[in-house]
């Protein structure tokens, strides 16, 4: 790879004439992959639309299962990471440091209370017996409902099928921007980002708010409606 | 640059750097783009193999050299390997990164690292699809319909796992190009100057972004319907099988057109070049790219009229079908148009061009035959329908993808191959083509079902037929893997343009192309096609009867003189 | 500006909730469908900045969302009307030998006996 040339910035490749440009591409791809997310999402919305059609009374009897206690708190502590990373690019292009790195760590913050929300919703679900499909065997009490009533009602495993594997591969998501937000925080520390040059901080921050953006929709379709 | 400089440069991008590593780990877009041509390859070369397999089992009624267990395995793998590792890449990943960047004016693609990552996602995917091979029974076809895909051995894991991950090489192939087009064009290379392959492989690319993930979502949940049986698609669980036919559709209707789409434009400038013409209708042949690729998500449900499928849903799906016929029906006026105004120089890519319009026509016409509501029911799951693909895939893509690599072997490789040997080879392909598969069609119209490994006594003469057909084509493929491997010892040094070809890759790089493509940006200030503001290529630039059509009449090079 | 935007999807979060304890009746999935959809474009015009962006962003993202809005529509054009040939069997194979089931045990109970309910016809 050739060096850049002299009295160009040193994150300028060789192949773009600009950073204007350089940061447009980079933007441009960001969103493209977004969309692809999106209609990966799309497969489990139209499965969850078409069961729903089909089942309506099962799927609000299914939902009574899901406390929107802690959906709720979920959804708003996504929002508030949200907000943080929006927040955060505002501070980075002003300039503003350790504003910015405050924000990730808080962002950072919110994404484990959320996962660990998760963990004990999914585990309270396991011990109850409420597993996906053909391994569901519901036994017991759980939350004040009595299982026994929802052994034998059909459809109902389906619903919860769908609520795992949108719910899982929206949490699998929700790692990865963990991972990602922890390798810039470390970059932070290094200087590696200014006015002149946070992309990748932007497109991190782009992909969080879509990950909330799924959960904003996830949360009225499970467990409120 | 003179058509007639036939020295090679001394530094270009495939002696610039010589170790393993720098290839294994190069981010330069041609030499990605050869590494693709690698390993799709020997992808054909498998799957070419297993077919000939399926076709020596087919040579006689009863069993021939396979039993009834392996004859299923081996025309899935035949379909998955072709389909997925092949067919798929075959242009985009070869042609279009090799050409794309270049015809565009950019030093590489706008990711490059990103590009070479697609390379190994590709790579993984394929060696995880093939494991099934080892872990074994994967028996229902490409499509993988549920539930049978889930009640039969544990391949299927492995196959879906490795076509969701291949599907991740394809997205993210897409995405570059889509980004390269809009950002890294030459200054003064506008829209309605494109090459009409850029605007094949932009829409391609954008069938690949939309489509390709709910592939991907539908190769999860079929792994996870067979690892924890969630219920979705498995009737004996309340599941929907018919839905895992639209999930699986909205994929791979349009992923026809991934494969069918560069194909047109590696036609369109096979047919301007060759012509000494423009493209006729140039701005409708490129949007009628982008319509196709829009349309094409419309009526993934015509494969669906025998699956239980509401009528209401069949009725609207046939309607749309009808009207691909459209925009696939103005680029084929409009070729012949091109070659009608202007002066056909008959070359081996044009050979290939020549017969992309009959294969590609009769492949187009059945697919709208099949399209019909009530013929369909008759001819559902025949060899008419086998017939009728091969002709779009094979007689479309493979062929468009022979014309190409033969158009632009002298660019990516430095050689000439034998032109005599190109064209004894081209019509080999043309008659094994239509000799294996025109009998399917007959065949098929009067019942023979796809995928049995046995017949009845009155369809013997076309299978026979059917065989020898895929033999002769066998021995085309073959004689054109030779030929152009021996002329990378023994070749002519090809010229920088000896097609006189007006797209920048001709006109603006050595041949082989420099490593950085260009020593400076050029500016474009005329259309792809516009032999008319060329004069440097053909000394009066004019066409029609008595032009010059082969560059090298108007400037013999030097060592020929 | 950010803080508003912020404020604003909390305020939109306690009414989905508010409002799904209400009964609305058919109008409870189309109102936390359009609570939903206005955060989302909340999200995506400012906290995405998507307003002040590039044109071709926006496009891109329009594309995607009008292709999920294919995908869900003509899936529905089957499922909402599965069954309207008259050769094709309604439900599916649970809910028939659900059916089939409660049937059978209405028999062997004899005539006389409590009638158990059969479930009610597939629905599609
Ligand atoms: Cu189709």
């Amino acid at each position: 790879m050739a060096q850049p040339a002299a009295g160009q910035p040193a994150h300028l490749k060789h192949y773009f004439v600009s950073s204007d440009q350089q940061f447009d591409a980079a933007k441009m791809g960001m969103w493209l992959f977004l969309i692809t997310e999106i209609l990966l999402f799309s497969g489990m919305f139209v499965a969850y639309t078409v069961y729903r059609v089909w089942h309506p009374e099962v799927f609000e009897a299914a939902s009574d299962l899901l406390d929107w206690k802690l959906g709720g708190i979920n959804t708003l502590v996504l929002l508030g990471s949200s907000f943080t990373v929006a927040y955060g690019i505002q501070r980075i292009q002003r300039g503003d440091r350790k504003g910015l790195i405050i924000n990730l760590l808080l962002t950072l913050l919110c994404a484990a209370i959320f996962m660990g929300i998760k963990y004990v919703e999914y585990s309270g679900k396991f011990e109850a017996g409420i597993f996906p499909g053909g391994n569901f065997a519901p036994v017991g009490d759980y939350h004040g409902h009595d299982m026994a009533n929802y052994a034998d009602i059909l459809f109902l495993p389906q619903f919860f099928s769908i609520y795992f594997v949108m719910t899982g591969i929206h949490g699998f998501h929700v790692l990865v921007g963990m991972g990602v937000f922890t390798w810039l925080v470390i970059r932070s520390f290094k200087g590696d980002f200014s006015p002149e040059y946070y992309t990748p901080i932007e497109l991190t921050g782009l992909y969080w708010h879509l990950v909330d953006i799924i959960w904003i929709f996830l949360f009225p379709l499970l467990y409120l409606i | 640059m003179h058509a007639s400089s036939a020295a090679a440069p001394a530094v270009h991008y495939l002696n610039n750097e010589k170790t393993i590593r720098s290839w294994l780990t190069t981010v330069d877009h041609k030499r990605i783009g050869m590494m693709y041509l690698v390993a799709v390859s020997l992808a054909f070369l498998a799957g070419g193999i297993l077919a000939l397999l399926v076709r020596t089992e087919l040579a006689a009624p009863g069993e021939t050299i396979m039993g009834p267990d392996a004859y299923n395995q081996t025309f899935t793998l035949h379909a998955v390997l072709m389909v997925f590792a092949f067919i798929i890449p075959a242009i985009p990943a070869v042609m279009g990164n090799f050409v794309l960047p270049i015809q565009l004016g950019a030093k590489d693609v706008a990711f490059p690292r990103l590009n070479l990552a697609s390379f190994y996602i590709y790579l993984i995917g394929a060696v995880i699809a093939l494991t099934a091979v080892v872990v074994g029974r994967v028996d229902g076809g490409w499509t993988f319909y549920a539930p049978y895909s889930t009640s039969v051995g544990n391949g299927i894991l492995f196959i879906t796992m490795g076509v969701f991950v291949m599907g991740f090489s394809s997205i993210l192939t897409g995405l570059n190009f889509i980004v390269t087009v809009h950002k890294m064009r030459a200054p003064g290379l506008t829209w309605t100057r494109l090459p009409l392959f850029v605007w094949s492989i932009y829409a391609t690319s954008i069938v690949q972004v939309l489509a390709t993930p709910v592939i991907g979502i539908t190769m999860l949940l079929l792994f996870l319907e067979k690892l924890l049986g969630i219920g979705i698609f498995d009737p004996a669980l309340g599941g929907d099988p018919v839905l895992f036919q639209h999930f699986f559709w909205f994929y791979s209707h349009p992923a026809v057109y991934i494969m069918i789409l560069p194909a047109f434009g590696v036609i369109s400038d096979l047919m301007g070049t060759f012509s000494r013409n423009r493209v006729q209708g140039y701005k409708f042949v490129a949007l009628s790219s982008v319509a196709i690729a829009f349309l094409g998500f419309l009526v993934w449900g015509h494969h669906m009229f025998v699956s239980g499928q509401s009528a209401v849903s069949s009725i609207v799906f046939s309607l749309i079908t009808y009207l691909i016929g459209i925009p696939t029906g103005v680029k084929v006026i409009n070729w012949v148009l091109t070659m009608y105004r202007g002066s056909v120089w008959l070359q081996t890519p044009m050979l290939y061009a020549l017969m992309f319009l009959i294969t590609f026509s009769i492949g187009g016409f059945t697919g709208i035959m099949l399209g019909v509501l009530a013929i369909d029911v008759h001819l559902h799951d025949t060899y008419f329908v086998v017939a009728h693909f091969h002709y779009v895939m094979m007689g479309g893509n493979v062929i468009a993808a022979l014309g190409g690599l033969h158009y632009w072997w002298p660019k990516m490789t430095g050689k000439m191959y034998n032109e005599t040997a190109g064209r004894i080879a081209a019509a080999l392909v043309f008659i094994g083509f239509n000799l294996t598969f025109f009998p399917q069609f007959i065949m098929g119209s009067r019942g023979m079902p796809r995928r049995y490994y046995d017949y009845l006594p009155e369809f013997e003469i076309y299978h026979q037929l059917s065989t020898m057909g895929s033999y002769i084509l066998g021995i085309g493929l073959f004689m054109i893997l030779g030929y152009l491997l021996v002329s990378l010892f023994k070749g002519r040094v090809a010229p920088a343009n000896p097609w006189g070809a007006l797209t920048l890759e001709w006109t603006h790089t050595t041949t082989p192309p420099d490593p950085h493509n260009f020593h400076h940006t050029p500016v474009v200030t005329r259309g792809p096609y516009d032999y008319h503001l060329a004069p440097e290529l053909f000394a009066d630039g004019h066409s029609g009867d008595g032009a010059n059509v082969s560059p090298e009449s108007v400037h013999r090079s030097p060592s020929e003189a | 500006m950010l803080v508003t935007v912020f404020g604003s999807l909390i305020f939109l979060t306690i009414l989905t909730v508010v409002s799904s304890r209400l009964d609305l009746g058919a109008f409870n999935v189309p109102l936390a469908m359009l609570i939903a959809t206005t955060k989302a474009a909340l999200v995506v015009g400012f906290f995405m900045a998507l307003k002040y962006d590039n044109r071709v962003n926006s496009l891109v993202f329009a594309v995607g969302a009008l292709f999920v809005i294919v995908f869900l529509s003509f899936t529905l054009l089957d499922t909402a009307f599965r069954g309207d040939l008259p050769n094709t069997t309604k439900g599916t194979i649970m809910e028939m030998d659900a059916a089939e089931a409660a049937l059978q045990a209405r028999q062997d109970a004899g005539p006389g006996a409590a009638v158990a309910p059969v479930p009610p016809p597939a629905t599609h």
